[in-house]
């Protein structure tokens, strides 16, 4: 008897009103089931699902979204049938979560000891036993001098740290099921490494069933015992985790896959075209879902509603013996030698904030000594955790703030000072991509005129600026009626392109791209670093800011690894790999997740689709 | 456009848009010359009490005008304060926020000392100072208002325009060539447009009350001309007899008030906490 089964889930989402009112699936007869001590990963992009799984569990479905049809069952019971209140008391005691954001989880005005203090009187804990248990569930979780962070507001804390309190709060009441939605998604790669094998000792302790939620396909391998990957609200693949990853049937499980780069090898990446469908979309879809975007589709696979079959291994596909067909495109072209002209040279560069009162001034550095050349053409990559200093090194280069110290010699001219003169050559020279397309893209500006700024600025013509718009937006793989369109009613990804054409309109001979594809899901990704990659072709220099190594390896000539402000590791992208020289680049490449392996190998023989 | 459908919003902007009709058409909806007197006539109370008469619906004061005409001419010095007065303090508070805001630096230190300094000073006693030194008149009573209020509403716009300011769009736009002026107008103001809107609507209601308060001491608009806080002064004095001439200038500035209000909490709704309107 399993511990935890749910069975034909359906949720639906009210869309409209009145007459016009329709309801579109977000989860379709959503089947799984959970042992004792097992670690169950759902595995899908925004928009599939999977936190409407977890929110179903916790009995907090955003307004408008109501269980159809289905049950689940929690220890024999169906939760579903049970009072608020019954439920209520399993929800935090049986069955426990652990939150994706740790820091908007905790509540910034109480100290760590009160918030524990309120979830063990919820589990009826006496009193005079709290401070004991408190320090007892903090060093469990390996916090260090758990005593004195009793005391503690949740902003005195990293975002590891607070993540560790709501694991030791999730496993305080040893609950028997626990529900982690994404919770390493905040998290530098080495905390997220520590906290995972954290998870994994208190789990296999006390015997919890974890479901974890991730988009990570690479992550969840690692650490789930068994997959179910989701796709626009239904189970498309579900299996033993090594198994599901050594043999993909669906399509969809071969395309994420593909669409991830490696830190561990350089291999094309696979681009699927469009994306999930949204909730207006899934009111009305029929057959597979992901058919309209499969490489191996055939007439019919649209029409027919395609059941999830077999025992262990289940898959919802007409041809899962078509997966293996799918191969990964070729690798993108050997880095070149950086032959050009240096175009950019930063010499002992230094910012420091003077903090603190009248009284008691110190120095805060945020960047120390940073010294490296980029030639014509090349494209580099700066990795770091956060508050390493890449954000305020890119900020420097492009003339958002002025160093502290050091020189920035910028196509053969001197630009350390941000006067007008140097104001003139950066704007000739360079433009920067932001991490937030939300906030680097105006609101009230129409897509058109946002891309086209550099030429407003310029004072161009309307009719040229049209052109250039239309230009860029076919080279971004805009569709060109959006070229009315307000930011807002774009997705994330379209967003970005939009910000990527700007950039690209004012014709900059370097790109300072800041966490650019980071937040993304791994297709949108794909389709970003795609785009990128095919910029190398004009022969554009790129400064490329990333927290992922995987990506950086794939996109970038040369590597520029950051600790603390300084610069502790630099090199060609292949040797900086392969032989580390630094200790930190060593604890960086280790904590990342490993990869999924060499391409599955071809079990049939099946001769390439024609046509 | 649904999100401006709310009770508040068109109960309020009825009322702001019925006073301002009002007062533009006052000539053809007043039934008597607010001047006129008829001293054969005087303290009638009002039409549904004993004695009063239906032609002065709500009575006459102690000369014998009718009161409803006093009114509705009081109405014209009471909405051209309020909407200019409003206007000019919105435009002083924003551009001095937009200046302190987006500049920063010592820019925002001058104005925020400047700021510091002005509220510490009451409003009131401004305005009373302001008007004995330049006497009464309608434009003294906006000049009292305007620099009575600028600092409130430039404070509240400052913080705005920080976290605007602080937007990558706003650094995009720098990058890509535009001058501090253009951007601050093409990427920051518009999106404190928002909130400016409902600042002067409340700065609106506040000014109202202001020239009445103003009007009521004696320092308001010219002697011959008509003011609701000059009938409320008048009104004080025969308030037994003919309680309407106090009552109605009263409730009259209690509902452009009111009206102010609601529209302002209202547009505030409709446009959310911090969410940029499309």
């Amino acid at each position: 008897m399993s511990l935890f089964a749910v069975s034909d889930l359906t949720v639906t989402a009210r869309l409209g009103k009145g007459n016009e009112t329709v309801f579109a699936p977000v989860l379709r007869g959503v089947s799984l089931t959970l042992d004792r001590g097992m670690v169950l990963g759902i595995v899908g992009e925004s928009g599939a699902g999977k936190s409407m799984l977890g929110r179903a569990i916790a009995d907090q479905l955003p307004a408008g979204f109501a269980i159809a049809s289905g049950r689940m069952d929690f220890a024999r019971r169906n939760i579903l049938a049970l009072t608020p209140a019954t439920r209520r008391a399993m929800l935090g005691r049986d069955i426990a979560f652990i939150p994706q954001d740790p820091i908007a989880a905790l509540n910034p005005v109480r100290t760590i000891f009160s918030q524990l203090r309120e979830h063990f009187a919820q589990l009826g804990l006496p009193r005079h036993q709290h401070r004991a248990r408190a320090i007892e569930a903090l060093a469990e979780v390996q916090l260090p001098d758990p005593a004195d962070l009793l005391g503690c507001f949740p902003h005195q804390l990293s975002g590891g740290m607070c993540q560790r309190v709501l694991i030791a709060m999730a496993f305080a009441s040893r609950p028997r099921l626990i529900v982690a939605d994404e919770p390493t998604a905040a998290l530098d790669a080495p905390v997220q490494a520590r906290i995972l094998e954290l998870m994994a000792a208190l789990q296999r302790r006390a015997g919890t069933a974890v479901l974890f939620l991730t988009r990570d396909l690479r992550l969840a391998t690692g650490i789930c015992d068994r997959l179910a990957v989701l796709y626009a609200g239904a189970v498309v693949e579900e299996g033993g985790a090594a198994s599901v990853l050594a043999r993909p049937l669906h399509p969809y499980t071969r395309a994420l896959e593909l669409a991830s780069p490696s830190p561990d090898m350089r291999r094309g990446l696979m681009v699927l075209p469009d994306h999930m469908p949204g909730l207006a979309a899934l009111a009305t879809a029929n057959g597979c879902r992901f058919a309209p975007r499969c490489p191996v589709r055939s007439a019919g696979c649209a029409e027919r509603e395609i059941p999830l079959i077999g025992d262990d291994r289940r898959v919802a596909c007409q041809y899962p013996e078509r997966t293996s067909r799918i191969v990964p495109s070729p690798p993108p072209p050997p880095f070149r030698a950086s032959a050009g002209e240096v175009l950019l040279q930063v010499d002992g560069l230094a910012r420091r904030f003077r903090v603190g009162g009248l009284f008691r001034r110190r120095e805060m550095s945020a960047l120390e000594d940073a010294s490296f050349t980029l030639r014509e053409g090349e494209f580099l990559g700066v990795v770091g955790a956060s508050g390493s200093g890449k954000s305020t090194l890119a900020r420097l280069i492009v003339g958002l703030d002025r160093p502290t110290a050091g020189r920035i010699t910028l196509a053969g001219a001197d630009v350390t000072r941000g006067d007008a003169a140097a104001r003139q050559i950066r704007r000739a020279n360079l433009q920067m991509v932001f991490a937030d397309p939300a906030s680097a893209l105006n609101p009230r500006r129409r897509i058109g005129s946002i891309i086209t700024q550099a030429l407003e600025a310029a004072h161009r013509p309307a009719v040229e600026r049209e052109a250039v718009a239309a230009e860029l937006m076919r080279a971004m793989g805009l569709d060109s009626e959006l070229v009315a369109r307000l930011p807002g009613q774009l997705s994330g990804g379209q967003r970005q392109r939009v910000s990527i054409a700007r950039a690209l309109a004012a014709r900059p001979r370097l790109l300072v791209a800041d966490e650019i594809v980071a937040g993304f899901d791994v297709a949108i990704q794909a389709q970003l670093l795609a785009l990128l990659a095919r910029l190398r072709a004009s022969g554009i220099a790129l400064i490329f800011i990333s927290h992922d190594l995987a990506v950086v390896r794939h996109l970038c000539d040369r590597v520029v690894v950051m600790q603390a402000g300084r610069i502790v590791e630099a090199g060609e992208t292949e040797r900086v790999f392969t032989r580390p020289q630094a200790d930190y680049t060593r604890e960086l490449l280790a904590a990342a997740p490993p990869d999924i392996g060499p391409p599955a190998p071809t079990l049939l023989a099946i001769p390439p689709p024609s046509g | 456009m649904t999100r401006f459908l709310r009770p508040r919003l068109v109960i309020g902007t009825l009322l702001v848009v019925t006073v301002l009709l009002v007062a533009i058409f006052a000539p053809l909806v007043s039934p008597f010359d607010p001047a006129h007197q008829d001293l054969q006539a005087t303290l009638v109370p009002a039409a549904w009490q004993h004695g009063g008469r239906l032609a002065h619906l709500l009575g006459t004061d102690m000369l014998g005008r009718d009161v409803l005409s006093r009114l509705i001419y009081g109405a014209r010095p009471a909405m051209l304060v309020a909407v200019t007065a409003a206007a000019g303090a919105a435009l002083v508070g924003s551009l001095l926020a937009l200046a302190a805001g987006y500049l920063g630096g010592w820019v925002d230190g001058v104005i925020g000392c400047a700021l510091d300094v002005w509220m510490s000073v009451p409003p009131v006693i401004l305005a009373l100072i302001v008007m004995a030194g330049l006497g009464a008149g309608l434009f003294n009573v906006v000049l009292a208002i305007v620099l009575g209020d600028w600092a409130r509403l430039c404070r509240v716009l400052r913080a705005e325009v920080q976290a605007v300011a602080h937007r990558d769009h706003v650094a995009a736009a720098r990058l890509l060539g535009f001058s501090h002026l253009r951007t601050a107008l093409l990427d920051v103001l518009p999106a404190i447009l928002p909130l400016l809107a409902v600042l002067f609507t409340f700065e609106m209601g506040i000014a109202v009350v202001v020239e009445a308060v103003l009007s009521f001491v004696g320092f308001g608009v010219g002697a011959g001309q008509i003011a609701w806080g000059q009938m409320i002064a008048d009104g004080r004095l025969a308030v037994f007899e003919a309680p309407w001439n106090l009552l109605a200038p009263v409730i009259a500035i209690f509902a452009v008030a009111a009206g102010c209000n609601l529209v302002g909490d209202g547009l505030r709704r409709a446009f959310g906490r911090g969410r940029p309107c499309a």
